[in-house]
């Protein structure tokens, strides 16, 4: 169909709908934008004493830096990627008004939403990496340039699930059940509690095809030990994404022009 | 001539989405790519172009499908089989305020609508005192929209189109929102836009909206295209269907009662003859006693309607009980009658009809109604129905 409208990405739009997304989910509360940086800190604070005092947790790879900041520098990007894929899924239901008077391109509208959840994480992680640092961790801060670029990847990735979910969503609403244990399961089997030499063999194989246990990898990497080290799986994820997105925008588009009749 | 929307073919079928064994099997289908089949057709094979500079009026009875077809050329949703080819940038308003989200204040949805529709933020930023003096609604755009009148959401809604200066503008029904002064505001820009070129399509329920603002009109019937053509002829035609559709309602509305009346007439006397006796003859200046007898199945006295109309139908006269604080008397069980005199009837020789109505206790609707003839003889060379009481002075 030859729609002038739906050609071009409304950039502008997109933008409105990311501020938007982000006043409604975390700036409509009294603490505003404080609480952003407060929630992230303090969710440390427990993890720290539950897991250093209660569990008296010990990994080898964390012997020198601490569970803490071992811990912490994983579980930021993955709260981003997990609340956005959560938060993205219902949001074509959500915004069911919009689309039966509006005529737009539908997949601004889990991208936008994936988008506003990783920007105000970015801000609690860094806000996490601050205090580590003053906590007497050693963050190598010159390899944020390119945690930038993982990030950017792991976004990607999100808005892909986001795509398909939320499509699904429409029509199938258990899937806003199904979801959230599967990303739980998906927590845990990826080793973010714990380092990856902790898998048994048998399961270890299979985390080679958890993008999220590479993600953390690099993460941990990076920021912790400065250890630059990609090989031929770099560019293994980056296709695999990159595919995996566009996938996932044929399967979105393929339902956008009959979300109307379902919603 | 520059066609900048092409319909052909169109046809939408709303697919059956209540359970979710329905949901998942229309999932299934469209991820193979084919339409859910079964639903409702809200819209059949629809053709019809419109031109630049056009005006067209979608007009049609509630449940027609015009705004569903309004939606399909928006592309707010697929039609199920056909084409919509649209050569230009739409704004559309198919309901007050589409899209305006009610948490977020009137700026920002402006914001948000522009964008939307294209406009970068300096476009905006130039155009905002236009849309702000056109939706007059003062301080109030820094309030939420959810706080806004009705009136006050579309007015902010129009604002917005009128800044984005569309090639086709749709709207649905939004004049008919806001008071009349906005209205006219409205009706006095759309003129002017059709006067720089603009091309408009626009439902609406009043024939008089369409009839001032639009050259063509399409006359939408149970989801097809019943006559396209210039705005006179298919607007009166459109009028003269409605009005055969309302008598004929009403004729299927008497005929409903009858025997199977709820509330019906047993006897109708005139003057000791009962219906369909011989016809009674009176002199003019008679006294006529009137006897309606009606059932009540739920024994409330219901009320009664007498009246006298000329042969032709032309009412003479009629009195309705209840009015008058006229209560039946009760006969037996279910069993009720009214009595009635008109004294000295004055009214002039010629064939007359009574006519009964029972009606419920309240007063609401009619249940039944008999009618018997009678003739007043005389002679006279008065002229008229009746004669009015009256003396010649001096």
């Amino acid at each position: 169909m030859n729609y002038a409208i739906l050609e071009k990405f409304e950039y502008s739009f997109f933008r409105n709908l990311v501020v938007r997304q982000i006043r409604q989910d975390y700036l409509e509360n009294l603490t505003g934008f404080a609480w952003l940086i407060l929630q992230p800190l303090i969710l440390l604070a427990v993890y720290a004493f539950v897991f250093t005092t209660i569990f008296k947790a010990r990994l080898p790879e964390a012997a020198e830096i601490g569970f803490v900041p071992y811990l912490a520098v994983a579980f930021w990007p993955w709260t981003a990627f997990s609340e956005a894929v959560l938060r993205a899924n219902g949001s074509i239901t959500a915004n069911g008004a919009l689309i039966g008077k509006v005529a737009f391109a539908t997949e601004q509208i889990p991208l936008a939403s994936v988008t506003a959840t990783f920007l105000m994480h970015l801000v609690g992680y860094i806000a996490v990496l601050i205090v580590l640092q003053l906590m007497g961790t050693n963050i190598h801060w010159l390899y944020l340039l390119l945690v930038i670029p993982i990030f950017l990847l792991m976004w990607l990735f999100a808005c892909a699930i986001a795509l398909f979910t939320s499509a699904i969503q429409v029509f199938v609403r258990d899937v806003a059940q199904i979801l959230p244990p599967l990303m739980t399961f998906w927590f845990f089997t990826t080793p973010i509690l714990y380092s990856a030499s902790r898998l048994p063999d048998s399961v270890q194989w299979f985390s080679q095809f958890n993008p999220m246990a590479w993600f953390v990898a690099r993460l941990r990497e990076l920021l912790l030990f400065g250890d630059a080290g990609f090989d031929i799986s770099t560019v293994v994820i980056v296709l695999f994404v990159a595919v995996f997105f566009w996938v996932s925008l044929l399967f979105f588009r393929r339902f956008a022009g009959h979300f109307e009749d379902f919603l | 001539m520059d066609s900048l929307v092409r319909i052909e073919g169109v046809s939408k079928i709303y697919p059956r989405v209540h359970k979710p064994h329905e949901r998942l099997q229309a999932f299934i289908s469209l991820l193979f790519g084919r339409e859910p089949a079964n639903g409702a057709r809200v819209l059949d094979n629809i053709n019809f172009d419109v031109f630049r500079g056009q005006s067209v009026g979608i007009i049609g009875e509630n449940g027609a499908g015009k705004s569903s077809l309004l939606k399909v050329l928006t592309g707010v949703i697929q039609p199920t089989s056909g084409r919509v080819m649209v050569h230009a940038n739409i704004a559309a308003m198919l309901e007050l305020g589409a899209g305006f989200q009610p948490d977020f204040s009137g700026m920002d949805n402006v914001r948000m609508k522009a964008s939307l529709m294209g406009l970068s933020k300096q476009d905006l930023a130039e155009r905002l005192d236009d849309i702000l003096e056109f939706a007059d609604i003062g301080e109030y755009i820094h309030e939420p929209v959810k706080h806004y009148s009705s009136g006050m959401v579309v007015r902010l809604g129009f604002a917005v189109i009128t800044a984005c200066r569309p090639d086709l503008l749709i709207t649905d029904e939004v004049l008919a929102v806001g008071d009349e002064s906005f209205q006219k505001k409205c009706i006095r820009w759309i003129e002017q836009y059709m006067k720089q070129g603009g091309t408009l399509l626009l439902v609406s329920h009043s024939m008089y909206v369409v009839q001032k603002l639009c050259q063509k009109a399409v006359w939408i019937h149970e989801g097809s295209v019943r006559q396209y053509g210039d705005v006179f002829p298919v607007t009166q035609a459109y009028l003269a269907w409605h009005e055969v559709r309302t008598a004929k309602e009403k004729e299927i509305h008497i005929k409903a009662t009858g025997d199977g009346a709820y509330y019906r007439i047993e006897k109708l006397i005139l003057s000791g003859v009962e219906e369909g006796g011989r016809q009674p003859v009176f002199a003019m200046g008679d006294d006529l006693d009137v006897e309606l007898e009606i059932y009540s199945p739920d024994d409330r006295p219901p009320v009664g309607v007498v009246g006298v109309v000329r042969a032709d139908g032309t009412p003479i006269y009629g009195v309705v009980s209840e009015n008058e604080g006229a209560t039946p008397v009760k006969l037996s069980d279910h069993h009720y009658r009214f009595r009635l005199r008109f004294t000295s009837v004055d009214i002039l020789p010629g064939s007359y009809s009574l006519r009964g109505f029972s009606m419920d206790p309240e007063g609401m609707r009619v249940f039944d109604r008999r009618e018997m003839t009678f003739t007043i003889s005389g002679n006279t060379k008065e002229a008229g129905f009746v004669r009015l009481p009256h003396n010649w002075l001096d």
